[in-house]
């Protein structure tokens, strides 16, 4: 619809176009200057020069290729099998199997390192008893351990994807070739597996994208393993020696990575679009015997290898303490460090991600609209430029914040503002991708009938569109909450000490050592993304849709 | 009333639509100069094939889309420039566009509460939509539980409601099982008729817009074919689409030693409709020999697919013998009578 004059939707659009060129044209071009700014002060690619001469840096790159395509393999092979388990065989407990993963998910990421340091680290619980036993096991530091943290943080995001394209085969096209005379293995490898394979590239590519951004596992786990992403924010943040115009061509060398790699896979699938139409969906198959019990146990092992590090916090949370050394039996001195000491960055938490997630929903819903009810060049655009963020790792998008944000005409650094903005550009293209995807099983015909009815455009939106997508929306919102909580790379960049965030102080506590209160912190964060996440399902009925 | 006034007042609600034209971003033309005038009370449809721009001028009317040029009016008011919700035009949808939080009564009410009528009053109008729409002691269901037939309905007493100045509905029917299709075909028409309101009807469907129409406008590729009752539309085609669309039609090429050669000034086809061919001798009618391909037995009727040098001639008999069902491979004669044949020129228009 393009009524001349009369469709406040254009105000809506202007007002986004001039947030994005705020949030994200500025901080990311602040971002590009400052790389091209040498040492002397010179404009030209005197940075650039400079990590190519460096071996430091050409190590970081290739570590973070290695860690991207590691997390990436191990995250697609763990994902792909539980996807194609729990869809085609009917395993007891599903959904419980589906609930775990989703928690894997959402559990703050360096969780996950933690939780293996004290595993399988030098000192590690896991570890040490092997050792005793005689077992050489060398502890989980370094690449190896990186990788494999990885794979189990990451594997839920191509499970939900390509189970959904699993369960959407048609199976006449799998009764084909059966009736052909392929054998299974042939028809599961010509047939279905080319059928999943835009979604199994796209949840492995999020996999890979994610892996290179993830800043915390690397730092606690990675010892001398440095990447892209570390580096960059030693660079920034070292106290002697920074050097932010080394630190912005690092982390544009990381935007690149992402960006690349996003377009070759959009490249790649848009030759091949295959339509599920999933008239008549796939067999569901009962095991018996051998076979049942090696489907569950593959199953129940990966989710619950990528559950055991939420587990592992919550028991540890309720360990006795005396300072920051863990002591034999159980008690609550975690928990009372954490009400009296360190209970702001809780509330800093609290107020920072309901603050962002209020932004977000309604920035999200009206962009999900213009993209799909607007159609238009400008609209256009705005889809396309929404791709940034995902592609943008937190680090950068904090550097890029302080370095617009630090100097007149508009100071923001050293306040929660600063923090809540990086949160809510970063996480504004899924709301709007969720709201568009509501919007998309909605005829717009809906809010024409209304308009023709004599409602003006955004009556007709806010009494038909809006009841009819907010379930929707809410579900998403509570997505935003989640991750707005678990927000580390950005805020760590942005934190002073009046704004530490629940997982700045848990990354501060697991440096230092404090494990204790690390893992009382940690445990709180689960609760809460735990509920938000309890309410996302009953409000989406659909699983799947709001996580991703 | 006297006979002045009743001359006098449909024009002044006429809808006229002058030189409207409408290109999408990729700048190919939807709508190419529209001129058109809907008579106020009249069932007027817009035909075409997909992409004709038959929906694009229907929206166009609607507000949800604004024309590049040319002025769209309701006796003297300019519409085209007023906001879609203050038009006080009724739309009926394709997919129905039914409010699925609402109940029927909630839909129906839908249009009067932005008109901040009285609870009382909106009461008795929505009663009085759903009988007229026959779904009354449906009130208080939700969409959910209706069938497309009955969601339609409501779509139709939901814009009836608001005593529209226009009812436009868009491919009305096409989302209906055939039986359905009909039989909410005949209550349309029937409804127009009793209320009086200027109905713009689009369609695909030749069938549909033949029986429910009062005149119709045929489009294609943005322009307007022809405007015409359905009768003449079917008897006198103006153009040579128009006669391919609406029904079927007999095309044979004006060509030197052809049968037709030289039986009309400028005429470059000749087309008869399937019904008008004649198998044996016939007065006063352009003859040559061919032979039966194929019979089809339809019931009411048998098709005849006869093979000649001059072309393929389609024949309908609505009376078929046991003779004709079994002509397949004979030699037979063909008969045009000069008086059923359309002649049209090179450009495709026809030769008066």
């Amino acid at each position: 619809m393009t009524v001349r004059g009369f469709d406040p939707w254009r105000g809506v659009q202007w007002a986004v176009w001039v947030i994005l060129a705020l949030l994200l044209g500025w901080p990311l071009s602040t971002i590009l200057i400052a790389s091209l700014i040498g040492p002397d002060g010179a404009m030209g690619f005197a940075n650039y020069a400079e990590l190519l001469a460096r071996p430091r840096y050409a190590r970081a790159f290739g570590n973070t290729l290695l860690a991207g395509a590691g997390g990436a393999a191990g995250a697609m092979v763990l994902g792909t099998t539980l996807a194609f388990l729990v869809t085609r065989y009917r395993l007891r407990g599903r959904a419980l199997i589906e609930t775990l993963a989703v928690m894997a998910l959402v559990s703050p990421p360096f969780i996950g390192a933690y939780a293996w340091i004290v595993l399988f680290g030098a000192n590690g619980l896991v570890r040490r008893f092997v050792v005793d036993l005689g077992i050489d096991m060398p502890p989980i530091y370094g690449a190896s351990g990186v990788i494999l943290v990885f794979a189990f943080k990451f594997f839920p995001n191509v499970f939900l994807v390509t189970s959904v394209a699993f369960a959407q085969v048609n199976r006449s096209l799998e009764e084909a070739a059966e009736g052909l005379g392929l054998a299974p293995w042939r028809r599961l490898v010509t047939i279905t597996f080319p059928l999943v394979l835009p979604a199994l590239s796209a949840g492995a590519l999020l996999a890979f994208v994610l892996s290179i951004a993830d800043f915390g596992t690397p730092r606690l786990i990675g010892r001398n393993f440095d990447v892209l992403a570390t580096e960059a924010f030693s660079l920034y943040t070292a106290d002697l020696g920074s050097n932010p115009g080394l630190a912005s061509a690092l982390s544009l060398v990381l935007v690149g990575v992402s960006m690349v790699l996003v377009v070759l896979q959009r490249r790649l699938l848009r030759r091949d679009v295959f339509h599920g139409n999933a008239l008549r969906r796939p067999y569901v198959v009962t095991l018996r015997g051998w076979r049942a019990i090696l489907a569950h146990g593959i199953a129940y092992v990966i989710v619950g290898i990528g559950i055991l590090p939420a587990v592992v916090v919550v028991v540890f949370s309720f360990r006795r303490t005396r300072g920051p050394v863990f002591q034999d039996g159980f008690g609550l001195q975690s928990y009372e460090r954490m009400f009296h000491a360190v209970m702001d960055p809780v509330w800093n938490t609290l107020v920072f991600s309901l603050s962002a997630t209020a932004a977000i929903v309604m920035a999200g819903t009206l962009v999900g609209y213009l993209i799909t009810r607007r159609p238009s060049r400008s609209t256009g655009a705005l889809d396309a430029i929404l791709m940034i963020p995902y592609v943008v790792p937190g680090v950068v998008m904090g550097i890029g914040f302080v370095t617009a944000f630090n100097t007149p005409p508009l100071v923001l650094t050293g306040g929660g503002l600063v923090i809540v903005l990086a949160i809510f550009i970063r996480r504004l293209p899924y709301a709007a991708r969720s709201s568009a995807t509501a919007l998309q099983q909605l005829s717009p015909s809906l809010e024409e009938a209304a308009i023709s009815l004599g409602w003006s455009p955004s009556q007709a939106f806010r009494r038909v569109t809006v009841p009819l997508i907010l379930p929707g929306i809410m579900a998403g919102g509570m997505m935003s909450f989640v991750t707005a909580m678990n927000e580390l790379s950005s805020s760590l960049v942005l934190y002073v000490s009046s704004t530490v965030t629940m997982p700045v102080r848990i990354y501060q506590a697991v440096i230092g050592g404090d494990y204790g209160t690390a893992s009382a912190l940690a445990s709180t964060l689960l609760a809460i993304t735990a509920v938000a996440v309890y309410a996302a399902f009953r409000l989406s009925g659909r699983r799947d849709a709001s996580f991703l | 009333m006297n006979a002045v006034d009743r001359v006098k007042e449909p024009a002044l609600s006429d809808l006229v639509i002058s030189a409207v034209s409408k290109s999408y971003i990729s700048g190919a033309k939807v709508l190419d100069g529209i001129d058109l005038t809907v008579a106020s009370g009249a069932f007027f449809t817009l035909l075409g094939p997909s992409g004709c721009g038959k929906t694009t001028l229907l929206r166009c009317i609607a507000g949800f889309l604004q024309p590049d040029g040319g002025r769209i009016s309701i006796g003297a008011d300019r519409i085209d420039t007023v906001p879609a919700h203050r038009r006080d035009i009724g739309m009926v949808f394709q997919d129905y566009a039914i409010f699925p939080h609402l109940t029927v009564a909630e839909n129906v009410g839908f249009g009067l509460k932005a008109r901040r009528m009285e609870r009382g009053e909106i009461a008795r109008r929505v009663a009085e939509s759903l009988a007229t729409v026959r779904l009354d002691g449906y009130a208080d269901r939700l969409p959910g539980a209706l069938s497309g037939g009955q969601q339609q309905r409501v779509g139709l007493a939901r814009a009836m409601a608001i005593r529209p100045r226009l009812l436009l509905m868009d491919e009305p029917l096409s989302n209906l099982d055939a039986k359905l299709r009909l039989e909410l075909r005949e209550d349309i028409r029937d409804i127009q008729q009793r209320l009086g309101i200027t109905t713009i009807y689009v369609t695909h469907d030749q069938e549909e817009a033949l029986a429910v129409s009062d005149r119709i406008c045929v489009m294609h590729g943005g322009r307007i074919e022809q405007t015409a009752t359905p009768f003449e539309l079917y008897r006198a085609p103006a153009t040579r689409f128009a006669a391919t669309f609406v029904g079927e039609m007999n095309l044979f090429p004006v060509a030197a030693g052809s049968p037709f050669a030289g039986a009309r000034v400028g005429a470059a086809e000749a087309a008869i409709r399937p019904e008008d061919v004649v198998i044996g001798p016939c007065e006063d009618a352009i003859a040559f020999d061919g032979v039966v391909r194929k019979v089809t037995f339809l019931g009411r009727e048998a098709q005849v697919v006869i093979d000649a040098p001059a072309g393929v001639v389609l024949l309908r008999d609505v009376r078929p013998t046991d003779q004709t069902l079994a002509s397949a491979g004979r030699p037979v004669r063909v008969s045009l009578p000069r008086g059923r044949l359309t002649w049209f020129d090179a450009a495709g228009r026809r030769l008066a």
